[in-house]
């Protein structure tokens, strides 16, 4: 159990620094996104997990780990002097449904192509159903990760305050 | 009257400065909220206030002294720029040092063009980074080692292409497309050739680097924010680049006929 969410832990925090690199962020914020990546994101893992964690729906699994995402980035913003968002929004991207939403977008370019009625439905179905898991999902993302910054909106908005980070 | 010219050209001077921080903060990837609060945080400062309209296209500042003597509106188009957020953290750093009284209006001019000025870019760890990150997504979608490495070279080849197109000035929606359909091409070799147990997990993960999750994102906070007009705009751009990706892995399947969906 405990390798599978230091393994899931690792390859988050892999392609949260990999993908905040694009970015262009601070050089200290790599580290942030790092470890808020591996913490949000094998909480997630945990809590959807039936066979060792309560086996949450992704859903709801989403939104407390984003809120744990949300929580150590404004926390650790202050530290390293720079905006919540540079960590929080890297640290989140491990959790983007990006497959939910090219599988919708699929889905609709083949409801254009079906010839039959069945075909058609069930391509439909594939893109309600992958689309308003992505407006889910997203939706989960940005509240629970913006609760702790309205939370704590003082420590957020002045974490650029004191420190010089770059 | 000497006076009264030289208040006025002080208040244009520091309302430009303003409009033009507005402009680069919001093309640098900040959201309205942080747009605001620095924004206002320095205005104060100067003497002034803002009201900040924020549109898809354009900005929209509405400039006042404290007094009420002087009035001006700016409308601004922010420059398409890549997000940012070392410039994002270093203007936000500025207008607390505005703010803390650390630089008089002249010094922060300064430190704003300084924090502007383009610095080279290494090209090859940001690629191979990225590539790694990508592989690893794949292991977080279940995808065994030759998974990883299959995703791992479509990434490379597909964001190679991706800086190269941008570099010739192609349109984003387009280069978004072309590197999709490459690197869902180079996705579906895991299947054709039979390479690994996940070989499907391989081409569905290959094409994930191009999802625009930094702007969902942003859309999102704005929404909450209740900034809907640019939630709006934000996640119209977002969902085309989702369109053009789709579309690109779609040709790339379809092409390859390694199935749709």
């Amino acid at each position: 159990m405990l390798t599978l969410i230091l393994q899931d832990a690792f390859f988050s925090a892999v392609a949260a620094v990999g993908f905040s690199a694009i970015s262009r962020p601070p050089k200290v914020a790599f580290l942030c996104s790092a470890v808020t990546a591996a913490v949000g994101h094998s909480v997630r893992f945990w809590l959807m997990n039936p066979d060792f964690g309560p086996g949450l729906h992704i859903i709801l699994a989403t939104l407390i780990g984003s809120f744990v995402v949300g929580l150590l980035a404004v926390f650790l913003s202050p530290i390293a002097g720079i905006p919540a968002e540079t960590t929080l929004f890297p640290s989140l991207l491990p959790m983007i449904p990006g497959i939910y939403a090219y599988k919708a977008f699929g889905g609709l370019a083949m409801c254009v192509l079906s010839k039959t009625q069945d075909i058609y439905n069930f391509y439909f179905y594939q893109f309600s159903f992958n689309g308003f898991m992505t407006l889910a999902l997203l939706l989960c993302m940005a509240v629970g990760s913006t609760l702790p910054i309205f939370f704590f909106e003082k420590i957020a908005y002045q974490a650029t305050r004191h420190r010089k980070a770059l | 009257m000497q006076m009264r010219k030289a208040d006025n050209a002080a208040f244009r001077e520091r309302a430009t400065f303003l409009t033009d921080y507005a402009c680069w903060l919001f093309g640098c990837g900040a959201t309205c909220t942080r747009m605001e609060k620095n924004v206002a945080r320095m205005a104060e400062v100067f003497g002034m206030h803002v009201e900040i309209y924020i549109m898809p296209r354009h900005l929209h500042l509405a400039i006042s002294d404290l007094s009420g003597s002087e009035t001006s509106t700016f409308i601004v188009t922010p420059r398409p720029t890549p997000i940012n957020f070392a410039v994002n953290t270093q203007l936000s750093r500025l207008s607390w040092d505005v703010a803390d009284g650390k630089y008089t209006f002249e010094q922060a001019c300064d430190e704003f063009f300084r924090i502007l000025t383009p610095r080279p870019e290494r090209r090859l760890p940001l690629l191979l980074i990225v590539a790694l990150a990508n592989a690893s997504f794949c292991r977080l979608f279940g995808g065994d080692a030759v998974a990883m490495l299959v995703v791992g070279v479509a990434t490379l080849a597909g964001f190679w292409l991706k800086g190269e197109l941008l570099s010739r000035k192609l349109d984003f929606r387009i280069v978004t497309f072309l590197c999709a359909l490459v690197s869902s091409i180079l996705g579906s070799t895991a299947i054709l050739f039979d390479l690994g147990e996940t070989a499907y997990v391989a081409l569905a993960t290959s094409v994930l680097y191009l999802v625009p999750g930094i702007p969902f994102l942003n859309s999102f906070s704005d929404f909450l924010g209740r900034h809907y007009i640019c939630a709006l705009s934000r996640f119209t751009d977002a969902v085309v680049m989702t369109c053009c990706l789709s579309a690109g892995l779609c040709v790339g399947m379809m092409l390859m006929k390694v199935g749709m969906f």
